[in-house]
C-alpha cells in the first residue's frame, strides 16, 4: 500500500477552533464544508499525510457508482471534488497527525495529537471511518522496549556499516532491504511467508542483490539491553531457531486501521463503531460521529449515508455551540454566498457573505 | 457483502491475504482461512494477493462459501460453546485451530 507517514516537526502549543473534524475521508470532507455554512470555524484532522482517507488511500482509482449525482466517478475524482468543496469553509487543515487525548472542560473538549499539539473545539465531529492507520505491529516487540528500531527509516547514511534486519513481505519491506543494501553491512529480510508480496521487479532485484532473505520465517524475540543487539529467527515450517546480530531492526509490516486513542474517551462503543443518537452525538457531550464509524439499527455503511449524517452532525452540533440557532440551515440556494472565482495563482475558492 | 475465501484455500494457508488487510479481518482456521463479513470493509487488497485465487469478491462468490465463511463467525466452532462473533482483528486472536463442518467434512472425504 506504500503509505508513508511523516511525523511532523513537534510543536507543542495549543490552538482553537470552534469545530474539530477528525478524519479528512469524505464524510469529513463534507462536514467541514458544512461547518463553512454554518459559520464555524473548522480544524481538520488526519493522521494519514493526504487528505480523503481510505478513498485515497485504498482504492483512488476504482470507478464509484452510487454517489448521488455521478453516474460514475473514480475515488480520486470524488475526493478531489470534495477537497475543493471543503475549502470553501476555509479549514485549518493538519495532516499527518492523529488525534489521541480527550480532555473535557466546562465550555470546549481539548483533544491532543500525535505531534504534542493541543487542540480546544467548541466541538469535535469523529468522521474517522475505519480508524487509524497505524504500523502493524511485530509480536516479538512487546517484550523490547530499547532503542535501535526503526518504524520510520532514516537517510539511507545513516544505516553505513550497520547490521540491519528488516521484517515484512510486502513493496514497503523489499523497496527497503533494496535501498539499504549498497549502505548497510549486511541485510536480513525476514518474512513469515514462502512468497514476497511485493511487485515482481522489486523481488527479482532482491534475490539477485546481497540481501540474506529468510523466508517463512518470523523473528522470535528481539535482544539488546538498552539497544538491539540481535534477533531470533525461527522457522515457521521446522520451529528452528538462529540468533543473528543486528544493530538495527525495521518492522515494515504495513498498515493497519484501528480506533487508537479513541477507545479512551468514554464513547458507547460496538465493535469498532461509535453508537450514536439520531442527531449523531455519542453520549459525550460536544462529542458528535458521522460516516463509516457510527452505528445504530438500520445503519448501512456507505458513502451515500456518511455525507447525510455528516449534514446531520454538523447542523446540530451547531445549535450545541450556539443554542440561538435553528438546526435546520436554510436551503444552500438560498443563502447570499458567492463563490469568488479562483484566483489565477491559486485554485482555492472561498466564500463570501 | 464481504470478500469471501472459498475452497480452494483449503491446506493452502498462504497467508499474503492476511498481510494485506487493513482490517484485519482474516483469521485463520486448522487448514483454511475464513473472513469475518462484518469487519471486512471490501477494499479488495486481499484478492490480487492469493497464489491459490481462493477469494472472490462479492459479486462473483459461491453461495455456499459465503455461508461458510458467515457460519465460522457466526455459529459456534466444532468443541465450542460460543461463536466467535466479531474478535476485531485476527492478530489478537491468534490460529483458531478449527475448521467448520463443511471444511472438516471435504478433509476427511
Amino acid at each position: 500500500m506504500g503509505l508513508t507517514v511523516s511525523v511532523p516537526v513537534s510543536e507543542p502549543m495549543t490552538s482553537e477552533t470552534e469545530l474539530l473534524i477528525i478524519g479528512a475521508g469524505p464524510a469529513g470532507l463534507f462536514a467541514c464544508f458544512y461547518a463553512g455554512m454554518r459559520g464555524l470555524g473548522v480544524t481538520l484532522l488526519d493522521s494519514l499525510p493526504h487528505l480523503g482517507g481510505q478513498v485515497a488511500a485504498l482504492y483512488p482509482a476504482k470507478e464509484i457508482f452510487d454517489i448521488a449525482g455521478f453516474p460514475a466517478i473514480t475515488g480520486r475524482g470524488l475526493v478531489d471534488r470534495l477537497v475543493h468543496q471543503a475549502r470553501l469553509a476555509e479549514p485549518d487543515i493538519r495532516l499527518g497527525e492523529g488525534a489521541g487525548s480527550l480532555d473535557r472542560g466546562p465550555d470546549s473538549v481539548t483533544v491532543s495529537t500525535s505531534s504534542g499539539h493541543r487542540i480546544r473545539a467548541g466541538a469535535v465531529l469523529i468522521t474517522a471511518g475505519i480508524g487509524r492507520f497505524t504500523p502493524r505491529p511485530l509480536p516479538a516487540l512487546e517484550e523490547y522496549d530499547g532503542s535501535g528500531v526503526h518504524h520510520v527509516v532514516a537517510a539511507p547514511e545513516e544505516y553505513s556499516g550497520r547490521d540491519v534486519v528488516i521484517v515484512g513481505g510486502g513493496d514497503s519491506a523489499v523497496d527497503w532491504a533494496n535501498t539499504l543494501a549498497p549502505y548497510a553491512r549486511r541485510i536480513t529480510l525476514v518474512h513469515r511467508r514462502k512468497r514476497f508480496s511485493a511487485h515482481e521487479h522489486s523481488v527479482n532485484r532482491l534475490m539477485d542483490s546481497t540481501v540474506r532473505v529468510l523466508t517463512n520465517s518470523e523473528i522470535a524475540t528481539v535482544h539488546g539491553a538498552g539497544r538491539v543487539e540481535a534477533v531470533t529467527v525461527r522457522d515457521c515450517g521446522t520451529r528452528a531457531s538462529v540468533r543473528l546480530d543486528a544493530d538495527v531492526l525495521i518492522p515494515a509490516l504495513g498498515h493497519i486501521a484501528s480506533l487508537g486513542a479513541l477507545k479512551d474517551w468514554g464513547l458507547r462503543l460496538s465493535g469498532q463503531q461509535i453508537e450514536v443518537g439520531t442527531d449523531m452525538s455519542t453520549g459525550v457531550d460536544r462529542v458528535y460521529a458521522a460516516g463509516d464509524i457510527t452505528t445504530y439499527p438500520g445503519k448501512v455503511r456507505l458513502m451515500a449515508v456518511g455525507f447525510g449524517e455528516a449534514a446531520t452532525a454538523v447542523n446540530n452540533l451547531a445549535v450545541r455551540l450556539h443554542p440561538a440557532l435553528d438546526v435546520f440551515p436554510g436551503h444552500s440556494s438560498d443563502r447570499a454566498f458567492r463563490p469568488i472565482p479562483p484566483q489565477p495563482q491559486e485554485e482555492v475558492t472561498t466564500w463570501r457573505m | 457483502m464481504a470478500y469471501v475465501i472459498n475452497e480452494k484455500c483449503i491446506g493452502e494457508l498462504d497467508g499474503s491475504c492476511v498481510d494485506v488487510c487493513p482490517v484485519d479481518c482474516i483469521y485463520e482456521g486448522l487448514t483454511k482461512r475464513y473472513i469475518q463479513p462484518a469487519e471486512c470493509i471490501e477494499c479488495g487488497a486481499c484478492l490480487a494477493e492469493c497464489p491459490v485465487s481462493a477469494i472472490t469478491a462479492p459479486a462473483g462468490t459461491d453461495p455456499v462459501w459465503a455461508e461458510d465463511n458467515r457460519a465460522f463467525f457466526a455459529l459456534p466452532l466444532p468443541g465450542r460453546s460460543a461463536p466467535l462473533d466479531s474478535p476485531g482483528g485476527a492478530s489478537g486472536s491468534g490460529p483458531i485451530g478449527v475448521d467448520t463442518p463443511l471444511v472438516t467434512n471435504r478433509n476427511q472425504g
